[in-house]
């Protein structure tokens, strides 16, 4: 465990440098072409020390600028990873057990075609047009605020804001969860120490619980860096449809005003949390997947 | 006794997955058909404002009705196919070019200097893809959407083939053709020939479809020059929900486009292309 444990701490080390690297060659970009080296070189001393200078567009530290949208990021893929978790299991679970199931499989293709922008269009398209929401663009309310609070109409202004984001982000998260263990189950069925635990005198439960959850369980983890990128990816669009105050929103925008000090910090943050994500996820499949090593 | 009961499965599956790539095929050939015809059977030009009375709801006369420029939307959604499909064909290009057959080659460099690339993949992978081809767009301009698009789609084309290629180089075949003596670019060769034909289409249908969503994405942010199907949609944003036609008909296209890409790539219902 402690070697394989290194190994990935220098993998996820290596990928944090490359991000460093990469932040650095996006912050140098204003230098143009005949400077830009010795820029890189000196945004790569900055940007290891974690100072990514001034946003040019507002002049506040971009760290600033950048901190005060993360949160509304994380808000929105923790609430579509809390949704992908709860729907994804089970359906991942029912996918994989009932095959009589895979007669939906035609219409989850299509849906998966959908591009996540054409989801939410139609996500706003239902929400307007058949439950009269009208209250959907983002306008400054804070949902803890509301929630302590408890004033029915802010409760349920804030539920039209927050939901259809979430729900976007949500739904792309069930569908890279439920891929996940489906596989992993239609895996785990086909294995032949099934037959041999039976045989041995098991019972099914017995086998489920103690041999094929945990073999389940670290495939999930195994693919969490995915998970999270899915998430991360639909935010991107989610925040740009509802008007999200995040920090995507902020990249498209930073990056169409070429505000590179904000981009590159940004592109860090969303890199680093996949590499941990990969990290975490990767330690955490290995300790289930050979627990005598773990211990 | 495994192997007699698993034949017949695994021939239904084999039989199954080649009607759905055959299906997707088949559904890119009409589309790519469409696409090239798409200044002949459209009957306005492209963006041609005022060719019918506004918002007219979908006809025997508009069949995908008009906008509130008027605008015919059949004709619109036929250029916007042609843009997309175009767009996504010399994306897909870049996406083979520095992913899929880098990541074949850059694997077979000796001294495991391969790992540097695979590793600088592995970091532009950790982005959504999107984010970095609007980085791209970003830093090339508006004209090289394509290109961006392909080049963010390239790290994990590059990763998929680098981790093949490097188990192929040690497969049983790759060490006895090296115990034997048989030149490394030789069994490279061989290798990217048998690459080509067994995963060429599985591969350039995954990279379609990931490049089209991209674009049309990008686009819809305003970060592509063409009007393309994510343009037209953009441009109805404020009038579809009143009259759904206008962004419903753009937004079948698409989902046409990239059902047709996953089929033919073979991807399973819900993975990322």
């Amino acid at each position: 465990m402690l070697k394989f444990g290194l190994r990935q701490a220098g993998i996820f080390a290596l990928g944090l440098l490359g991000a460093l690297l990469l932040a650095a060659a996006i912050s140098a970009l204003p230098a143009g072409r005949a400077a830009y080296p010795g820029a890189f070189l000196q945004h790569l001393l900055h940007v290891a020390q974690f100072d990514f200078g001034a946003s040019v567009l507002t002049g506040n530290p971009a760290v600033a600028e950048f901190s005060a949208r993360m949160a509304a990021t994380l808000e929105l893929v923790g609430s579509g990873a809390l949704m992908a978790l709860l729907i994804g299991i089970p359906l991942g679970i029912a996918f994989g057990l009932r095959r009589s199931l895979r007669a939906a499989a035609p219409l989850i293709q299509i849906v998966a075609a959908a591009p996540v922008f054409c989801a939410s269009l139609a996500l706003i398209f239902v929400a307007v047009n058949v439950l009269h929401w009208h209250d959907l663009h983002y306008d400054g309310t804070d949902l803890f605020q509301v929630l302590a609070a408890r004033d029915q109409s802010q409760l349920v202004h804030a539920f039209h804001i927050f939901s259809l984001p979430a729900v976007t982000v949500g739904a792309v998260g069930v569908a890279a969860v439920q891929l996940v263990l489906r596989g992993a189950i239609s895996d785990a069925a086909d294995e032949p120490y099934r037959r041999n635990l039976k045989l041995m005198g098991l019972s099914a439960f017995e086998i489920e619980r103690i041999y094929v959850a945990p073999q389940v369980v670290a495939h999930l983890f195994a693919h969490l860096g995915d998970i999270v990128l899915a998430l991360f990816s639909a935010a991107a669009v989610a925040e740009w449809m509802f008007g999200w105050p995040g920090a995507a929103y902020l990249f498209v925008k930073s990056v169409a005003l070429h505000d590179w000090n904000v981009v590159a910090l940004i592109l860090l943050a969303f890199t680093a949390i996949k590499l941990f994500a990969d990290f975490i996820g990767a330690l955490s499949a290995h300790a289930l997947a050979h627990p005598e090593s773990a211990r | 006794m495994s192997m007699a009961i698993d034949s017949p499965h695994l021939a239904r599956a084999q039989t199954l997955l080649a009607a759905i790539r055959t299906t997707g095929l088949i559904g890119l050939a009409l589309i790519a058909i469409l696409a090239s015809l798409s200044d002949v059977i459209a009957r306005a030009p492209a963006d041609r404002a005022g060719y019918g009375s506004e918002l007219q709801s979908p006809s025997m006369l508009y069949p995908f009705g008009t906008d509130c420029l008027g605008r015919d939307m059949l004709s619109e959604t036929l250029h916007g196919l042609a843009a997309t499909a175009s767009d996504a064909v010399l994306a897909m290009i870049v996406t083979l070019i520095a992913g899929g057959l880098s990541g074949f080659v850059l694997a077979r460099l000796p001294f495991g200097t391969g790992y540097v690339p695979r590793g600088i993949a592995g970091v532009l992978g950790s982005v959504p893809a999107l984010l970095l081809a609007i980085l791209a767009v970003g830093i090339l301009g508006r004209d090289f959407a394509p290109y961006a698009a392909g080049l963010a789609a390239a790290p994990l084309a590059f990763a998929r083939a680098f981790d093949r290629a490097r188990a192929l180089g040690e497969s049983p075949h790759a060490e006895y053709a090296r115990a034997s003596g048989i030149p490394v670019s030789t069994l490279l060769r061989r290798d990217l020939a048998y690459e080509f034909r067994d995963q060429f289409i599985a591969v350039a249908a995954r990279a379609l479809a990931a490049v089209t969503i991209t674009l049309s994405t990008m686009s819809f942010l305003g970060f592509s020059a063409h009007r393309d199907l994510g343009l037209v949609i953009a441009a109805e944003r404020s009038s579809y929900l009143a009259a759904w036609w206008t962004a419903a008909f753009p937004a079948l296209a698409l989902l046409v486009l990239v059902l047709f890409a996953r089929l033919a790539a073979t991807l399973e219902e819900g993975e990322r292309p």
